[in-house]
């Protein structure tokens, strides 16, 4: 099998870990309860800690109003 | 199969980390562990494993068709009653699985057992794919295998085919706990496989996904989720926040609703129920089944000692079997065998490709993956692993 086949990575690995949505990888400094996540923008943001799925604070949407915090 | 010592790259800790394979050790303790690897030959991969992964899968898949139709199953698996419909739709829909991992207990002599079906939220499968054949391809180089060693190893190539028929033009959202660098990983390297197959793609956390008043699942930027790969089990979702919101949202998810039922422990018994005696699968009963037919041992005198014994099995299958399942036979099976397998199922087609080293008598969540490797004209692998949370993978 060998012989005919390559195994190419086109996002993963730090060649292109930066820049591609592939920032996933965890880092600290957030402080307690909050975690570094990557944002829309590319930078990184501090958010709480896992919710679940609609367990975050912005998970609801108005329709064409952008985000409607808090929940609604 | 045999397990054969070998040397260990000397630099595998950075070749991992420039790949990306940041999870290589967890909790301080090696997950990757190639000092070692186990060789097949050519008829133990192909009629040994890969025909009876074909033949397992047909036979949860029967269950599955079985089980949609029958009310009494869906309420033995503990699955909540608003969700049948989801999941029935799903199946009767015909909804793609892209993948999904049968953990069997084998030793090369008799037939290969199943322990478990990983069916939902399968992690290793970048181990697998890719990190086990970067080092096939370097023990070749550096004359740690012979150099007509090969691998039984296609995962790559037929997870982009699989991502191209999927995708059909989508976009594909993946979604996933991302705190955790092994469910990122794995993430990661299925948003690649995707994105070679032609698709846009947007990784987002789970609890990120949000909800829009006209009914559907959104992302940050507000982008409609049409299609999402989620490496987040449904036993969860069901119960999470939006949980609810699943039943009308017009999203299609990877793996479908419909996995929800293999992805359950407690199809172990009812495989054993549809096929019994079948020689891929071990004994396994539902709890309160295994009491009433455990008491009916135990009234006839001269089969105590036997039930006796088995009770003592399920008790040690219970750590992995839980919540009213248990496979008698499973934590025997165990104590023997040196590797486990793990038998792929990728787009519905049968691959063979990763092995654990239990650490202990029975298959828990803290096993290494080990290389998978086959010998001419055999086939080789190698790896290992060791989930950090517990979630069903």
């Amino acid at each position: 099998m060998k012989r005919s086949r390559r195994v190419v990575l086109t996002m993963m690995g730090t060649a292109a870990a930066g820049a591609v949505s592939m920032s996933f990888v965890p880092r600290s400094g957030c402080g307690p309860g909050l975690t570094v996540v990557p944002g829309m923008d590319g930078k990184p943001y501090c958010r709480a800690t896992y919710g679940g799925f609609g367990g975050a604070p912005h998970r609801f949407h108005g329709h064409g109003h952008g985000h409607a915090h808090g929940g609604g | 199969m045999q397990r054969l010592a070998c040397t260990e790259r000397g630099d595998w800790r950075s070749t991992a980390e420039q790949c990306g394979f940041d999870f290589h050790t967890i909790d301080g303790e090696r997950y990757w562990d190639e000092r070692a690897y186990y060789a097949f030959t050519l008829d133990q991969i192909e009629h040994q494993i890969e025909q009876p992964t074909s033949e397992i899968d047909a036979m949860c898949l029967e269950l599955v068709a079985h089980a949609i139709e029958d009310e009494r199953t869906l309420r033995r698996l503990k699955i909540p009653e608003a969700f049948w419909p989801l999941i029935s739709e799903s199946w009767y829909r015909d909804d793609a699985s892209l993948y999904g991992r049968l953990d069997l207990s084998y030793d090369g002599r008799g037939p290969p057992k199943l322990l478990e079906y990983n069916a939902d939220t399968p992690t290793s499968i970048f181990e697998t794919a890719v990190f086990q054949w970067t080092w096939l391809e370097q023990a070749i180089e550096r004359q740690i295998v012979p150099a007509h060693a090969d691998q039984f190893n296609s995962i790559h190539e037929r997870l982009i085919e699989a991502w191209k028929k999927l995708g059909q033009g989508r976009h594909l959202h993946l979604a996933g706990m991302t705190e955790s660098s092994e469910d990122a990983g794995t993430l990661a390297y299925l948003e690649d496989a995707a994105r070679q197959a032609g698709l846009a793609t947007t990784g987002i956390d789970i609890e990120d996904i949000g909800w829009r008043d006209d009914g559907n699942f959104v992302d940050l930027d507000e982008r409609t989720i049409e299609l999402a790969f989620k490496l987040y089990p449904w036993e969860w979702m069901f119960h999470d926040a939006f949980g609810a919101r699943l039943i009308k949202a017009p999203t299609r998810w990877i793996e479908p609703p419909w996995k929800a039922v293999l992805s359950n422990k407690g199809i172990l018994a009812l495989l054993w129920e549809m096929f019994p005696g079948h020689p891929n699968l071990l004994p396994a009963y539902f709890e309160d089944d295994f009491l009433r037919a455990q008491a009916a041992l135990f009234a006839r005198g001269r089969q105590c000692r036997a039930g006796l014994r088995r009770r003592h099995a399920c008790e040690a299958g219970r750590a992995i079997w839980r919540r009213g399942f248990c496979a008698p036979g499973a934590g025997a099976a165990a104590e023997f065998f040196r590797s486990i397998p793990g038998a792929w199922e990728l787009a519905d087609r049968p691959h063979p490709l990763r092995a654990l080293n239990p650490r202990g008598r029975e298959p828990d969540h803290r096993q290494q993956f080990a290389v998978l490797a086959a010998r001419h004209p055999v086939k080789t692998l190698s790896a290992s692993r060791s989930p950090s949370t517990a979630r069903p993978r």
